[in-house]
Parts: structure tokens; C-alpha cells; sequence
């Protein structure tokens, strides 16, 4: 998470200005970041004789490719197993955290991508996205735009791009709710006492979930959220349903079951069975034949 | 001249009981006795055992009993039934045949010829049709259905309850198969099943009653679709190759019987001969609208009625495939709102399988050869079970009402034991993103997860089988999978056989999916952990399908293509084809095919590809029925009359002999003449007589004959008065001059052979003065079989 906000910001040093990292963007420190900067071996050959000098910010490419990019933890199909951790400190709000820094990454790939030719007449489309074969720049920003869509933020996003929808707010308020919920009753350490107190609360959050989940304006903080509080509501309180009418159901399948045993037993028995006629068919000499066959085989 | 049916009273209820003929219908009081004194057929007759013990005191007993009344004996398999009659496949190349091919110009031919291709091209087109009709009212009722029950489920699993849900799921179940059965069994019985069966027979050569007509589709197509909303274990596949078959029936007719409209057109093709190519080309469009697989439904139709076969009519039947698997696309695409994406084939779509996920190395070929002869000795289980439900149902379950009944009980247990299994199942899966479960029932499991084993029961079959297809390893508990196995496994067996039309197909790839993805899971496990070599069982699944269904059905060529073709992954091809042969192999050991079973069950005169392996010692002499009806040149009117009304003797074809001789002595032959053809010129009254006071009458055409088909009217509702009946009438024109003929003494197998190719339904047994001592037809080479004791003789009975 923290690589991608790095290298959008970091990736503006292209245009010369480089910008920090806007004061109260919550930017998680990953292990591969905090070296990033003091790596310059691991610069391959093709960025360091580029005709224009590499920006500092820009060498930390390589290091977000050696260190675990988020794209190999959601790979379609895998990321299924891994949606809910176990606390609610370890859920990262990719949407919410990131939607500036990637709009911002957005408009500086734009910007690369673009014709304008820069000082010494370079053109950074040529210097950096055409500079090394695996055309890293581009790759990566692919990259980030699949996960970008995989996480489906546009949903929470309003039109602009720009803030989060009133919907994304109501749920988190509502998520809030239901949390702290939780953590006044799970002090108590009576379950039962939290299953029944946060029941309302928590009935609202999934009911919503549900609707958003009709109107398709889910995004992947939501849903990360949703499944993390479910998770705490059903295999840390365990509040699931318990199955309680296991008496009623196998008197009901029982008595259902013994129908047909009665159907077939009763039709066995007063059905009439049905007799098949036997026809004779006239053959040739009957007798001769037989004798013939006889006289072959005897 | 234009329209006979005004003419002429098709039905037999006409005026014909006023007049006092009235014929005992062959129950055997006094007319069924008089042939028994011949040879009594005993029990089963063991040739190749007959001994000269006690033979003649058999016979004597015998005769005495039979003689007071007809023997009457329990349904088993070793029956042949009257009511089949064979299709006069053979062309009858009389005076009149040759005068029209005269009279029409080259033109005429080609453009019989270009009507043949638009024949095939509309039975692909309503074929598709059909198919499309069907898949989109079953997923919607099914949906609706499914809905209802999950919100009750939902409901009643916060609030307490659950029974409601339980019952509600069988009563809805109940309700939508007590239609379907009602339909069957009180409409249109030969409905029932998956009707592969019966094209088979039809396809063999054999006249199913009612099995082509316009009735039995609409009560085909309303019954799928009851029977697989009503959650049956069934597919809607089989029941497409027989809606198919009957499409191209009507098709190429140009005309209604039922709906008594005639357009007119295609008037040509009024005969078996033109009819059965259309027919075999129909299952064809049928199986490629089931399976989106157009090749394999060629081989199907290839494989199950090559007696009769040209390169042409392949081709043929090849179009009307490719046009009922485009058309299904098409209207689907409309229908999902994708207008023009054709390729989304098939009413069953097994989904693309990714090709890494179908890899295969060399070391796995022992491992598919052992699932197929797994799925063999399952097969062949799932038939015998089936066989012994079967035997009981004909014996015991015949009436309607009681067939209707069965089928509700198999419903509502159906839905019992669904519900049960869920409910008791603890296997849990989390939602995953790309959810193929449409309705995810969560049950008692932890919010966010949902109830494994509801994504196969609660479901419909086509459904389950493509989730064991391609739900990502760990969806499914090896436990959930093998109670899966075992309660669907007797579902289906149960389930085949009832009075609703449903197929066989779906619930044997579900079977075999399950076992086989719970074989890949086991494998999984047992080998080492850090090795990724059984990767993806839903590879297994797909092979455990195969061979299940070639352990049931047991067919191979066919199969193996529409695998193929239905999965999209040619590579797979020699797994299947592999295990497709192990499972047929293996499951023919212990019993024959489903379908095979069925038609046996139904005494039906079916001719399998060669002749008993041992019976070259039998004759054509031995074989034939004799002494032979015959017909003389210029025969009296009241004796075409008696004959065809004696009900006693049924038959259809009967030898023109040259010269008058008296009963016991067989005349030279110079051709043979039909039932069908008599019965035309009887209506007509084609009499010499006539002929020579009303010079100007118009000579009777071909056409006239092929108006009258394919019901002609039974010979009570003609009526001929007392003087017609000495008139005399001049069979020379109409007869067949050449009929194939045989010496008495050519054997079983040849004879067998010219039935088989020629598709005879006739065949006259000469003497060397070429007069006509016998005649065989389809049943008589039908009732050898070969049994557990050598050489066995099947009785024919009525029913």
C-alpha cells in the first residue's frame, strides 16, 4: 500500500518538481520503502545511462519490484483467502488512502505520455517510457491501474475523482458504530451479551452492505471492511445461528422419506400386475424345424 | 382430388362398428388360438441347448393349456412386441414410381435436391428455437423458484422455522412435476424419459407409434421444462435430440396431421425413406443444440443410424447442426442482452476450461484409464439398479394416476433429502468475487461465507456441474463431495424411468463431476505437498464426468466429440476418448447401455449391428413365418377385403404371385404389395370393373399414395359394398415388380445383413421354383439374441 502512494509522489520528480508526501495522508511504512533511497546498484543498466539523469525519486522503480508488490497479494482468485485479517488495525483503506496520490500518478503519467518535449530536448516519453526494454514505467503503472480496478474505487469515488461518495461516508460512520459496539461489550467478555446488544447496529451495517452490494456501489475498503466485521461478529463472538431445529427437520425428511416406501409397497401389493399375451407366430413346419435343429445339434 | 382427409373418415371409430364387422381386436379368444398349434414358444427357447428330452410332451402340454386361453406371462426383457412395425424403408419401384420420374424434368430434381437443404436449414432453425424456448422458461422459473424458497430459508433460519422451508421446497418441487407428469402420462406417454431411445429405434428402422408427431413435442417440451423447474435429478438435454427428431418429422411433411393443415409444399419427401434422413438429421440439430456441439451431433446421429448413410446426407445433416447451434447462439445473445455474441454455445455450457488448468502429463494417462473403469463398474450399477426399477415400474406402475403419483413422491423426496443434506453440511466457503453460485444460501454458517453443499443441491444440475467444473480448489469438503456423490447417485438412478420426459445425461456428468473432483482432491493429498503435480481437480471432475456418463450411456464416438466440443479444449480430447473406451469396456462386461436396457424393456424389434455370433446354422427356412398371405395379379376385392381385416394375421406386406392356386400350394412370385398401398387402392376404388364403365376416371398417381401417409386409415373405416366385393382388382401396376428374394436355405447372418443395409422391411423366402414359401421380417431376426446359455429365442407378445 505505502509503495503505491510513494511512487506517485515519487514519480513526480519527472516534472522537476517534486513533492512530498502531503502531511496527514496516513502512508504505511513498508520494509522495502524504507531503504529505497540508498539503492542505487539495483538501478539496472538502462535507467543509469538514460540521456536524462535519472530523479532521485525514480530509483525507487527497482526497489518496489524486489520488494512484495501488492500486486502479487491480489492476484484474481487468491485474494478470496485473504480478505479478512484478524484485526481491525491490519485493514488497509486502499481507496480512502490513495485516490489523491493515484489521481496525482494519473495526471504525471499523462504528462510523461504526452509529446511535450522538456529541457535539452529530450522528451520524457522517450527518456522513461521507451528507455529499457521491459518498459518498466509503463509496466508498473499497468500495473497500478489493475489493481486500481480490481479494487473497484471509482465506486466509492465521487464523480470528480476527487472525494469520497455520501454513501462510503454512511457506511464508514456506520462501521464505526458497530465497532465500537463491539469493543465497549467485548470488554465485558460476555459474547452473548455483545451478539444481543450489537445485533441492531450490526444488522444495519450488513443490511446495507446488501443494498450496496445490489446498486453495485461496493469498493474494495468496504467490502474489506464488511468482511472483517463479519468475521469478528461470526468466528470471534460467534453470533452465527445456531442450529437449533434438528428434531422438526428429521421428523419432517423421515416422514417424507417413508412415503415412497409405502407408495411401492402398497402398489406391490393391491396393484395388478401386468400380464404380457403371448402371441405364436406361424413358422414353416414347425415340427421340421424343430427336428432339424435337433438333428444339427444332436 | 385435392385432400383425402375430407373424403375418406381417417378414424377406425367411424361408420364401421354399425356395420357389424366387428373384428375381435386380437385378444386372442379364438384367432390367437388357431396359430398356437404350430410351434409353442414355451418359455425362452434355448437352440443352442435343445435337446431331445421330453420335446414332444413339451408341446402337447403346451398346446393344451394355450388352447384354452393364451399364455400369459410376467413384462420381462425377452419380449417383442406387435405394435412396432418397421419403416418401408425400401423403395417401392412400381409402374407408377417410374411414370413420375419419367414425367419429371431434370430441373424437378435439382430443385427436390435444394429443397432438401432448406429442409435441414429450417429443422436447425426451430430445432435452435426450441432449445432456446426452453433454456430461457426453465432459468427463469427456476430462478423464481429458487428465490422463493432462499428468501423463505433466510426468513425462517433467524426466526425459527426451518420445516416450513422444507415443506415449502417440496411442495413447490411437487407442484411443477405433477404438471409435467400429468402431461406425460394421461396425453402423450412415449413422452416419457429422455426419448434417445426411441430415435434410436427410429433411426433403427423401427415405426415407434406417435413417437414423431406434433402432440408428442409440445408435451415433451411443457415436460422438460416442469420436470427440471421441479428439481428433479434430470437434464433437459436428452429430451432436445428427440424434440429435434420430431421438428424434422414435421418439417419435411409440409403439413400437419394433428393440426389438419396442409401447405402444400415438400410433398416429395412423404414417404419413410425421405422421412428418416430428415429424422436422423433433426437429432443431429438436437444434439448440437444441446451440447453447442455440431460435430458431435452428426456422430451421433452417425453412431446411431449408419446403417443407412451417404455423403451427401452427412453433409446435410451436418448443415442442420451448425444451423440449430447458430440460431440457439443467436437468440441467446438477444436474450443476455449481447446481441450478436455467438459464443456463448449450447443449452448446456460447460464453460472454458483455461488451459493450464487442463494440463496433462504422460504419468496421468494410468490414473484416467482407472477413472474410467471406475466410472464403467458405476455405470453399469446405475443401469442394473435402473433395470430392476424399471421391471417394477412396468408390472406394477402402469396406471396413470399411479405413475403421476411416483413421480410427486420422487419429487418431494427429491427436495427432502436436498434440504437435509444442506442442513446437516458443515462445510463453509467464503464468497469469492467471481461468485457462480446464483443463490448462495448462507444457512448457519459465519456471515460472509456460504453453505457448500448448497451450491450442488441448491441448484439446478447444469449449474452444479459447471461450478465442480471450475470453482477454485478448496471449494468443496472431500466429505461434501462424497455424500454428494452417493444421494445423487440414487436420486438419478430413481429419478430415470418416471413418467416425466427428462434426460439422463446431466445428472451422470454431475455424478461423475462429483466423484471425480473428490478423486483429484484425494490425490491431491496423498502426494507430496510441495509438488504441484494433481493440481486442479476440476480437470478430474471433467474426467470424472466423461466416464460416468460413457459408463451409463456407453457411447463413445459421439461422446468424445461433444466432450470436446461442449469444454472448448481439443487438447483434452485423447483423456476422454481414453476413458470413454475403459468405461464402455469395463461397463460392458457386466450390462449393456442405459439406453440399450430401455429399449429391450420396451419389446421393441431393434437390429443390432450383426446378426447372434452363432447363428449361421439357422435358415432362412427356419427363420421365416409361413405359410404366406398372398395375392394374386388380378385379385377379388372381397378377398383383399378379408385378409387385411383378419386381425388375427397383421400383416403389412404381402407377395403377388402369377397364377391362381389354392391356399396350400405357394404361387410363383412377381412382386409384393403393402398394406398401405391396398388400403389406398381399396379407398379409390380402383377396381377393373370401374375402369372399364368410367373410362374418363383419373389414373391413380403416386401422389394419392403419399397423401394418405403417414396414417393411413385402418381398413374398417373403408367401407366396400356387397357388389364391390366381387369386383376384381389389378395389382400389377401398384406392387413392387423386384422384391429382393432369398433361397431357402441362406443363413441367419445373411439375411441379417440385407435387412440391415437395405433396411428392409420384407423379405420373401423363395423355393427353386421361385415361389414364395415364406417371408421374414424384422421380427422374426429380432428374436435371437444372444443369451447366457448360447442361442435364445425372444416370444413376441401383445401389449
Amino acid at each position: 500500500m505505502a509503495d503505491v502512494c510513494l511512487l506517485t509522489t515519487d514519480l513526480g520528480g519527472c516534472d522537476g518538481q517534486r513533492r512530498q508526501p502531503p502531511n496527514g495522508t496516513p502512508l504505511f511504512r513498508g520494509p522495502g520503502v524504507q531503504s529505497s533511497f540508498e539503492l542505487p546498484d539495483a538501478v539496472p543498466r538502462t535507467l543509469r545511462t538514460s540521456p536524462v539523469s535519472a530523479p532521485v525519486g525514480f530509483r525507487a522503480l527497482p526497489v518496489m519490484l524486489s520488494s512484495p508488490l501488492p500486486v502479487t497479494v491480489f492476484v484474481r482468485g487468491t485474494h478470496r483467502r485473504l480478505w479478512a485479517p484478524s484485526h481491525i488495525e491490519a485493514h488497509h483503506p486502499i481507496c480512502q488512502n490513495c485516490y489523491i496520490q493515484f489521481g496525482n500518478l494519473k495526471e504525471i503519467y499523462r504528462n510523461i505520455s504526452s509529446d511535450q518535449v522538456g529541457p535539452a530536448n529530450v522528451s520524457c516519453r522517450d527518456s522513461l517510457l521507451r528507455s529499457d526494454r521491459l518498459m518498466l514505467v509503463f509496466l508498473l503503472y499497468d500495473n497500478l491501474l489493475e489493481i486500481w480496478g480490481w479494487s473497484d474505487c471509482k465506486h466509492c469515488l465521487a464523480v470528480d475523482q476527487h472525494s469520497l461518495t455520501n454513501d462510503t461516508l454512511y457506511y464508514m460512520a456506520i462501521l464505526n458504530e458497530s465497532l465500537s459496539c463491539f469493543e465497549k461489550h467485548q470488554q465485558q467478555g460476555n459474547h452473548s451479551e455483545l451478539c444481543k446488544e450489537c445485533k441492531p447496529t450490526y444488522k444495519h451495517l450488513n443490511d446495507l452492505y446488501s443494498r450496496m452490494d445490489v446498486n453495485k456501489t461496493l469498493c474494495i475498503d468496504i467490502e474489506d471492511a464488511m468482511n472483517m466485521t463479519r468475521r469478528l461478529w461470526s468466528k470471534n463472538f460467534n453470533c452465527s445461528f445456531p442450529r437449533e431445529e434438528t428434531v422438526p427437520v428429521i421428523a419432517v425428511s423421515s416422514f417424507m422419506l417413508f412415503l415412497p416406501i409405502i407408495f411401492y409397497l402398497s402398489s406391490f401389493l393391491h396393484s395388478e400386475q401386468k400380464k404380457r399375451k403371448l402371441i405364436h407366430p406361424k413358422r414353416a413346419k414347425s415340427s421340421n424345424s424343430v427336428a432339424n435343429i435337433q438333428d444339427k445339434y444332436s | 382430388m385435392a385432400n383425402i382427409t375430407k373424403k375418406v373418415s381417417w378414424s377406425s371409430r367411424g361408420d364401421y362398428s354399425a356395420q357389424g364387422e366387428d373384428t375381435p381386436l386380437l385378444n386372442g379368444d379364438t384367432g390367437a388360438a388357431r396359430y398356437t398349434r404350430q410351434l409353442s414358444g414355451g418359455s425362452i427357447f434355448h437352440i443352442g441347448r435343445l435337446s431331445t428330452v421330453d420335446l414332444e410332451e413339451d408341446i402337447t402340454t403346451e398346446e393344451d393349456g394355450v388352447l384354452s386361453w393364451p399364455k400369459e406371462i410376467p413384462h420381462n426383457e425377452k419380449l417383442l412386441s406387435l405394435k412396432y412395425e418397421s419403416l418401408d424403408y425400401d423403395n417401392s419401384e412400381n409402374q407408377l414410381f417410374l411414370e413420375e420420374e419419367r414425367r419429371m424434368s431434370y430441373m424437378g430434381f435439382r430443385c427436390l435436391e435444394i429443397n432438401r437443404w432448406v429442409v435441414c436449414g429450417l429443422i436447425g432453425f426451430l430445432t435452435g428455437l426450441i432449445a432456446c424456448f426452453i433454456d430461457i422458461v426453465v432459468e427463469i422459473l427456476a430462478g423464481y423458484k429458487y428465490q422463493v424458497i432462499k428468501k423463505s430459508i433466510v426468513n425462517f433460519t433467524e426466526a425459527g422455522g426451518l420445516c416450513i422451508s422444507l415443506i415449502l421446497w417440496a411442495v413447490l418441487n411437487s407442484v411443477f412435476v405433477f404438471v409435467g407428469a400429468v402431461i406425460v402420462a394421461f396425453f402423450e406417454p412415449i413422452a416419457a424419459g429422455s426419448g434417445i431411445p426411441q430415435i434410436k429405434c427410429y433411426l433403427n428402422g423401427v415405426k415407434i407409434p406417435r413417437v414423431v408427431r406434433l402432440k408428442t413435442l409440445v408435451v415433451k417440451v411443457c415436460g422438460v421444462i416442469c420436470s427440471v423447474v421441479g428439481g428433479l435429478a434430470v437434464g433437459k438435454e436428452g429430451p432436445m435430440i428427440h424434440s429435434g427428431a420430431v421438428v424434422a418429422a414435421g418439417v419435411s411433411q409440409g403439413r400437419s396431421t394433428s393440426l389438419k393443415r396442409d401447405f402444400k409444399i415438400f410433398e416429395y419427401f412423404r414417404r419413410d425413406t425421405e422421412k428418416r434422413d430428415f429424422v436422423s438429421a433433426g437429432a443431429a440439430a438436437g444434439v448440437s443444440a444441446a451440447f453447442g456441439a455440431p460435430v458431435g451431433g452428426v456422430l451421433f446421429s452417425l453412431e446411431e443410424g449408419a446403417s443407412f448413410w451417404n455423403q451427401m446426407l452427412t453433409w446435410r445433416i451436418f448443415f442442420a447442426s451448425m444451423m440449430s447451434t447458430f440460431t440457439l447462439n443467436f437468440f441467446l445473445s438477444i436474450y443476455h442482452n449481447k446481441p450478436g455474441d455467438l459464443s456463448s454455445p449450447g443449452l448446456i455450457n460447460f464453460g472454458r476450461f483455461d488451459s493450464d488448468s487442463v494440463e496433462y502429463n504422460l504419468y496421468e494417462i494410468p490414473i484416467f484409464i482407472l477413472m474410467g473403469a471406475l466410472g464403467g463398474i458405476l455405470g453399469a450399477l446405475f443401469n442394473l439398479l435402473n433395470y430392476w426399477l424399471s421391471i417394477l415400474r412396468i408390472r406394477y406402475i402402469h396406471r396413470p394416476c399411479l405413475q403421476v403419483m411416483e413421480a410427486i413422491l420422487v419429487a418431494a423426496v427429491t427436495a427432502t433429502v436436498s434440504f437435509t443434506m444442506i442442513y446437516f453440511s458443515n462445510d463453509c466457503q467464503p464468497l469469492g468475487q467471481d461468485q457462480s453460485e446464483e443463490y448462495p444460501l448462507q444457512l448457519f454458517c459465519a456471515d460472509g461465507e456460504y453453505n457448500s453443499m448448497a451450491t450442488t443441491f441448491f441448484n439446478t444440475p447444469e449449474r452444479s456441474v459447471r461450478s465442480l467444473f471450475h470453482n477454485p480448489p478448496g471449494s468443496f469438503n472431500p466429505l461434501t463431495l462424497g455424500v454428494f456423490t452417493l444421494t445423487y447417485f440414487f436420486l438419478a438412478c430413481w429419478t430415470y424411468g418416471l413418467t416425466v420426459s427428462a434426460g439422463v445425461f446431466i445428472p451422470s456428468l454431475l455424478i461423475g463431476a462429483a466423484w471425480g473432483r473428490l478423486f483429484g482432491i484425494l490425490l491431491g493429498s496423498i502426494s507430496p505437498k510441495d509438488s504441484n503435480t494433481w493440481a486442479g481437480p476440476g480437470k478430474y471432475a471433467l474426467i470424472g464426468a466423461a466416464a460416468q456418463l460413457g459408463g451409463i450411456v456407453r457411447m463413445t464416438l459421439s461422446l468424445t466429440v461433444i466432450m470436446v466440443e461442449a469444454t472448448g479444449n481439443v487438447t483434452f480430447g485423447l483423456p476422454i476418448m481414453l476413458v470413454l473406451m475403459t468405461a464402455k469396456i469395463v461397463g460392458d462386461y457386466f450390462v449393456e447401455g442405459l439406453y440399450d436396457v430401455h429399449i429391450k424393456l420396451q419389446s421393441v424389434p431393434f437390429l443390432h449391428w450383426e446378426a447372434p455370433a452363432t447363428s449361421h446354422s439357422l435358415t432362412a427356412r427356419e427363420v421365416m413365418s409361413s405359410p404366406v398371405t398372398s395375392f394374386n395379379r388380378i385379385e377379388k376385392v372381397g378377398n383383399v377385403v378379408d385378409v387385411l381385416s383378419n386381425t388375427t394375421t397383421n400383416h403389412n406386406g404381402f407377395p403377388v404371385v402369377n397364377e391362381f392356386i389354392d391356399n396350400n400350394e405357394p404361387g410363383k412370385i412377381c412382386g409384393l404389395i403393402l398394406r398401405s398401398q391396398l388400403i389406398v387402392l381399396l379407398k379409390h376404388k380402383v377396381f377393373v370393373e370401374r375402369a372399364r364403365s368410367r373410362l374418363n376416371q383419373r389414373k391413380l398417381q403416386l401422389k394419392d399414395f403419399r397423401d394418405a401417409y403417414p396414417r393411413f386409415p385402418p381398413i374398417q373405416s373403408i367401407h366396400v359394398s356387397q357388389d364391390e366385393r366381387e369386383c376384381m382388382m389389378d395389382l400389377t401396376e401398384f406392387m413392387n415388380p423386384t422384391p429382393y428374394t432369398v433361397p431357402q436355405e441362406t443363413s441367419l447372418p445373411r439375411v441379417f445383413k440385407l435387412f440391415r443395409a437395405l433396411g428392409l422391411r420384407h423379405l420373401v423366402v423363395v423355393d427353386n421354383e421361385n415361389r414364395a414359401v415364406g417371408l421374414v421380417t424384422r421380427k422374426d431376426l429380432a428374436r435371437y439374441h444372444l443369451g447366457k446359455h448360447g442361442l435364445e429365442e425372444l416370444q413376441l407378445a401383445q401389449m
